[in-house]
């Protein structure tokens, strides 16, 4: 078997990683990392316009094989797996949770706190929205108050939601522009400028939005890293007599009757909250017989993330759908729940939208429309009003039966059992779905009625939970959690697990941001251990 | 094909660009391509003109030819599957657009000479055989007109006919255009 040595070795090539690393480089020039991804590197940046068209046009996806076809989970919201993961197509969003998120337990008798205080957590946010450029304004909330203001000012908001923020705002909710890893006012970190195209639900044309292939991409020419991408990790070995982690065996895709063992002092497991515990799981022995890092018997379990609530208004003012329905506005209203009153935390977001408002082909009678019969009845409802999304990511607390397991009946071609995650709300955040979805349609009622507008059907809970996390919870009693703060594993002094799966639970706005700042965190400790 | 008919097909084919000499299995023989232009001056905007609506077609030719087969198509976000693409329309189109021409015929000529009930009529009947409810996403290969009408109604160019302003979606555009109410097309306040 062919053997790879360094000091660190992370497994997993997403943003989480890409963003330890650099940091891990800078406490430690010298030390020697290795990351080891299983899917291919896209670094085809000259391509992407011509993917983007492509996408637009034929629905062909933009990310060229950024999937491992017989590497998939059921349950699971997305299939890329590349280097850079999916925040090569993520939205840039960079909201912070709030201090509820790490106090549920103490404050409301709630699912449970997390082990880190949130002036801690506050300092590697701000760090985290430095190194992804973060463009954002003050919150108008006074609870949001921060230690040092975003690096850029908000992007510019587009005509539509200058008019919805006017809109919103007339229901008593303060809306801020959404904060976005993006760079605005300039170029900056090879990356080019945002020029509010709306392209980048897919690809970014500019590079504005970041992305880690760019960071990956610096790295590996300044040797600061090698990669090995195509490169699936099968299992993780101990040394004898100890509980320390001897090495992650790696098979690449082009030589699969092959492996490398991959030696390191330290692992550091970025493989997000899927493959983070289904390689924990896959690497039972002897003396782990229930999974690495699992004396606890919670690795795979609190899978987290949270639900959302859906609903489309019709308003009175006008809007011009197709400026940028990428962006959107936030307000943080209901980011802070009063002790006495019934628990419901959750985010509160508008976007423009054209809904109910595209070209038909039969007019409401079910007559053929064809040339200007079309259009006119197209301009007839377009020009009636305006239509706007409106979504709300509420608090989603897991059960310990929100599990990942091993699926049997699906394996790979190596015949490694795939992962199965089946996400489980815990008794009291089921108790209270009811009343969050007509809290939610309350607000999103009285947001519509301010412009004599209207909901147009009931708003709808999600089928999936979005921003997934969980799996390796942290806290600080080894007994009930997989790892500490710094996602050390309890059970083996030279493994780290890192970003989302650390999560107890999943906040109620998306989570790059947090799993950023806390694999941030980690690199400080890993510096000091390694 | 009758005289009368034929006579009817060169006076109309006057007015449309030359077509390409050479044919590859993924594209419309030049017949039907005639076909294609006969039916777009009733399922487009007569709004855009002949020339808006040449280019239209002109536009869904190249689409028709630059197709790619078993190709991943997006995988989706939430509950994602894995699909490609699939064979190319091109020769489903051809069969749909003699298909149509020979209906036309039976009906008392070209598409385009019928009235305009005949023409719905048609229309309304192949798109009911190919079991289209109503304008695709995309063009997705059940039926060629409406395949042309969803290339065109789903366009940038489209939307900004139909708000009458400078909207410009999936284009690159400048902050300032973005952030500004979108310019009328055609003069007035837009909208």
């Amino acid at each position: 078997m062919a053997v790879h040595e360094c000091d660190v070795c992370v497994i997993g090539g997403g943003i989480t990683a890409a963003l330890l690393i650099e940091r891990l480089a800078q406490l430690k020039p010298g030390l020697r990392i290795t990351a080891i991804e299983a899917g291919r590197s896209i670094f085809d940046r000259e391509n992407r316009g011509n993917y983007h068209r492509r996408a637009l046009e034929y629905g062909e996806h933009p990310w060229h094989e950024d999937y491992i076809e017989d590497q998939q989970a059921k349950g699971m919201i997305s299939m890329t797996m590349a280097v850079g993961g999916q925040a090569l197509h993520w939205g840039g969003a960079c909201n912070r949770f709030s201090a509820e998120d790490l106090r549920l337990k103490s404050m409301f008798g709630l699912a449970d706190d997390w082990p880190i205080e949130w002036d801690e957590l506050e300092k590697f946010y701000v760090q985290a929205e430095h190194r992804l450029n973060v463009a954002g304004d003050p919150s108008p909330y006074p609870a949001d108050a921060r230690s040092a203001p975003y690096p850029q000012p908000a992007m510019p908001l587009s005509y539509n939601l200058q008019v919805l923020k006017k809109w919103g705002e007339q229901s008593g909710l303060k809306f801020s522009p959404l904060p976005m890893s993006r760079n605005v006012a300039a170029p900056a970190d090879g990356r080019g400028a945002c020029g509010l195209y709306d392209t980048c639900g897919d690809v970014c044309p500019t590079g504005a939005r970041y992305s880690p292939d760019y960071t990956y991409q610096q790295m590996i020419a300044a040797k600061k890293i090698t990669l090995h991408d195509r490169t699936l990790v099968r299992k993780l070995t101990l040394n004898d007599g100890t509980n320390t982690i001897a090495a992650a065996i790696g098979y690449h895709q082009d030589r699969p009757a092959d492996p490398t063992e991959y030696r390191a002092r330290l692992f550091v497991l970025a493989s997000g909250q899927c493959w983070s515990p289904h390689l924990l799981l896959l690497s039972a022995n002897a003396r782990f017989p229930n999974g690495l890092a699992n004396r606890s018997g919670l690795v795979g379990r609190f899978m987290s993330g949270h639900k959302f609530i859906s609903a489309q208004a019709m308003i009175d003012e006008e809007t011009f759908p197709g400026q940028n329905m990428t962006h959107s506005l936030i307000s943080r209203e209901f980011f802070r729940c009063a002790t006495n009153k019934p628990f419901v935390r959750h985010d509160t977001r508008v976007w423009e939208s054209s809904a109910g408002k595209e070209p038909r082909l039969r007019s409401a009678e079910g007559r053929l429309l064809l040339g200007d019969e079309l259009l006119t009845d197209w301009r007839e409802r377009a020009l009636k009003g305006s239509s706007v999304r409106l979504r709300a990511y509420y608090d989603s607390h897991p059960s310990i039966d929100s599990r990942l397991t091993l699926d049997l009946t699906s394996k790979n071609h190596y015949g490694d059992p795939m992962p199965k995650i089946d996400r489980q709300l815990d008794a009291a955040a089921t108790a209270r779905e009811g009343a969050t979805l007509a809290h939610c349609t309350e607000v999103f009622e009285r947001m519509s009625k301010a412009s004599n507008g209207r909901l147009t059907g009931k708003p709808t809970v999600s089928t999936y939970w979005d921003h997934p996390a969980g799996g390796c919870r942290m806290g600080t009693d080894p007994a009930h959690s997989v790892c500490d703060s710094y996602g050390h594993t309890h059970d083996h002094e030279n493994l780290f697990v890192i970003g989302a799966p650390t999560l107890p639970t999943g906040g109620c706005t998306n989570g790059t941001l947090t799993f950023v700042s806390l694999s941030l965190r980690s690199a400080g400790k890993i510096a000091e251990v390694v | 094909m009758k005289r009368r008919t034929l006579l009817q097909w060169l006076g109309v084919a006057a007015s449309w660009p030359l077509a390409r000499v050479e044919l590859r299995a993924d594209e419309l023989a030049q017949d039907q391509v005639f076909v294609l232009r006969d039916v777009a001056a009733t399922v487009l905007p007569a709004t855009i003109g002949t020339k808006g609506q040449n280019d239209a077609v002109d536009n869904f030719l190249r689409w028709i030819r630059e197709y790619k087969e078993g190709v991943a198509l997006a995988h989706g976000y939430g509950d994602p599957r894995l699909v490609k693409s699939g064979p190319s329309p091109a020769p489903a189109y051809t069969k749909q657009l003699i298909a149509l021409q020979q209906a036309a015929q039976a009906r008392g000529g070209r598409f385009g000479s019928l009235p305009i009930e005949t023409r719905r009529e048609l229309l309304d009947s192949a798109f009911k055989s190919a079991d289209v409810r109503n304008l695709p996403g995309r063009p997705d290969g059940k039926h060629v007109v409406a395949d042309l009408m969803a290339h065109y109604f789903r366009s940038s160019g489209a939307n900004d006919l139909c708000y009458n302003a400078r909207i410009g979606r999936n284009t690159y555009r400048a902050i300032r255009v973005t952030t500004a109410r979108p310019q009328p097309l055609n003069g007035g306040p837009g909208r």
